[in-house]
């Protein structure tokens, strides 16, 4: 009767507690522009963080600082326990994706993973493993300029999983992945998590995030507006019942009877959506039968996280998309 | 710095970097070396001053005789090096590969200076193999032009000749080293590339035509008497010096540009 929720589907380690991430008033300015403006981010290791917000929210910026390729304007933060300021400590056990992948189009995907691998001092043998963990092994000899964009994207997520690492950072991982790419994208983020792995993955793809992760950090305009757990996030929103009448008739006395309740319900096509927790689906029931309506459906929906997203930020109606910030799973 | 040495060789192997990198240099050297042996005369014309490839076949029997026409378009095998250096240090912003290495390897002085150095060690491969070249088309060309070649092959001439491959390379690192700092700065291969030619080229000869003093102190110049074992107005140990000034002052610069500007 309830919608089933994609965050109990797999068992993963629990967090450790200790912080893979963590920063303090970090604060980014080009010129007058404030691309992050005193964020504070508290990321317990061990679980999968979607990083979201619509474009120019300040995600690419944030993640550049946290991996010591721009130095903030003010603020501090520590990657894996380490400063930001001493990238060398922390970034030989964090894998990386930034923005579009970049390589160098001659070369193939396997060369251009060496290029990478003798610069980190990593074994070779890594090249051919994470190739295989990508789904690249067959075209990996090819030159990467006669690579889709899909096949780029896997080839970026392979040069995050070089080193072994224990946290790893993607940036839009899924752009240019066709539906069956996202969710072997979606897979492999979920098998980093069972092994331990902290992923902290950006996206301007709320249904993809909602799917994949179990922790959320929000920013809008550079600044965080939401983390924590998915969870607490959604359990936050208004949730609603959806009762459906066996005879539309009954859609009014449906809203009346609920608001006699206490609880909003407006009509919705050929149902009531009436405010009101899971709990109170019983009395609903209950009730209606007492007023002689027999319903062919009643169900609880949960506010999705888009809905929860424009809710926090306020800069849409719900059901709506903000400019860069996309309900829609698939290619951007 | 030996593993950004290392990585950087992956790139190098790639087939534009021999074309352009070994290629020209081949280029320049060999086609210098036939224009001079055969444009060699018996005897110049009265008042000529031997600008060109212009130079008598007595001159070229000297034991520096094999390698005049290398030395003389120095400039050109600089120039190949600068556009080497700019070229692939400034690719890596524009196809925003820097920011893999960065990753990778955060240390940024020690990854400058593996590149650099690769780099270096392909350009003295790329030079010494060219210069080999250049000479076996001396030795065949030579002597149906009445050269002799005996002293090319004296222990004087062999080392007149390792002596300009020495020279020839150093002045092809600081050209070297002038692209890679212009890339740091401009961050565009075509940007860097073009501005270090035109300044190397016709920029210096326009400022060498309005300052006096202009050849004795001007970087370009300066390595164009490092490669020719010093010039009337440059003796080759003043050069030298102050080209190892200049590269200490532009590779610092260069290096603190890399290692703080925002990635």
């Amino acid at each position: 009767m309830t919608d089933a929720d994609p965050h109990a589907a797999a068992p993963r380690p629990s967090p450790s507690g200790e912080a893979a991430i963590q920063a303090s008033a970090l604060t980014k300015h080009f010129g007058e522009r404030r691309a992050v403006e005193k964020i504070d981010i508290e990321l317990p290791a061990g679980v999968v963080c979607g990083f979201v917000g619509p474009n120019g929210a300040g995600k690419t910026t944030t993640i550049q600082l946290l991996l010591g390729l721009i130095k903030p304007t003010s603020g501090t933060a520590r990657v894996l326990g380490q400063p930001i300021s001493a990238p060398q400590a922390y970034l030989p056990h964090v894998g990386a994706l930034i923005e579009s992948p970049s390589f160098y189009p001659t070369l193939s995907g396997a060369r251009n993973l060496e290029v990478l691998t003798r610069l980190g001092g990593l074994p070779r043998t890594r090249i051919a493993e994470v190739l295989s963990q990508v789904g690249l092994t067959e075209r990996a000899g090819e030159p990467v300029r006669s690579y889709s964009l899909g096949m780029k994207q896997r080839l970026g997520v392979a040069a995050a999983l070089l080193p072994t690492p224990k946290l790893v950072i993607l940036d839009e991982p899924t752009n240019g992945l066709d539906p069956a790419g996202i969710r072997e994208m979606r897979a492999l983020m979920r098998g980093l998590a069972d092994r331990g792995i902290t992923v902290f993955v950006s996206s301007h793809l709320l249904a993809e995030i909602e799917a994949i992760c179990d922790h959320l950090v929000m920013i809008d305009s550079g600044r965080i507006v939401f983390q924590g757990t998915m969870t607490d996030l959604l359990a936050a929103q208004r949730s609603e019942l959806v009762a459906t009448p066996e005879f539309g008739r009954d859609l009014e006395a449906l809203v009346k009877l609920s608001a006699a309740a206490g609880h909003d319900a407006r009509i919705d096509g050929d149902s009531v959506r009436v405010v009101a927790g899971e709990d109170w689906a019983a009395e609903l029931n209950r009730q209606a039968m007492a007023a002689g309506i027999t319903l062919r459906g009643l169900r609880s929906t949960r506010a999705s996280l888009e809905e929860a997203f424009f809710a926090i930020t306020g800069g849409a109606e719900a059901g709506g998309s903000s400019e860069g910030l996309s309900p829609i799973r698939g290619e951007d | 710095m030996l593993r950004s040495f290392s990585s950087e060789w992956v790139k190098l192997r790639r087939r534009s970097m021999l074309l352009w990198g070994l290629g020209g240099t081949l280029f320049f050297t060999v086609l210098a070396t036939v224009f001079t042996i055969e444009r060699a005369v018996k005897t110049l014309e009265p008042g000529f001053h031997g600008h060109g490839f212009r130079i008598t076949i007595a001159e070229l029997s000297q034991p520096n005789g094999l390698v005049h026409g290398i030395v003389d378009v120095s400039n050109l095998v600089g120039i190949v090096a600068l556009a080497l250096f700019a070229g692939a240090t400034a690719t890596e912003y524009s196809q925003g590969t820097l920011r893999n290495l960065f990753v990778r390897q955060p240390g940024r002085i020690k990854l400058l200076c593996g590149k650099y150095l690769a780099l270096a060690v392909f350009a003295l491969l790329a030079i010494v193999l060219a210069i080999a070249v250049a000479v076996v088309v001396a030795f065949a060309l030579g002597p149906g032009k009445g050269i002799h070649t005996s002293a090319w092959t004296s222990s004087t001439g062999v080392s007149d000749t390792l002596h300009a491959v020495l020279r020839i390379y150093l002045a092809a690192l600081g050209y070297g080293l002038l692209g890679t700092a212009l890339a740091v700065v401009l961050r565009s291969p075509a940007v860097a590339i073009t501005v270090g030619i035109a300044y190397v080229l016709p920029g210096e000869a326009i400022i060498d035509a309005i300052w006096d003093n202009g050849d004795r102190w001007l970087p370009g110049q300066l390595l164009s008497a490092v490669a020719h074992g010093g010039t009337s107005s440059t003796s080759y140990s003043r050069a030298l010096a102050l080209v190892a000034l200049y590269a200490v002052v532009v590779g610092i610069g260069t290096l603190v540009l890399f290692q703080r500007r925002d990635a």
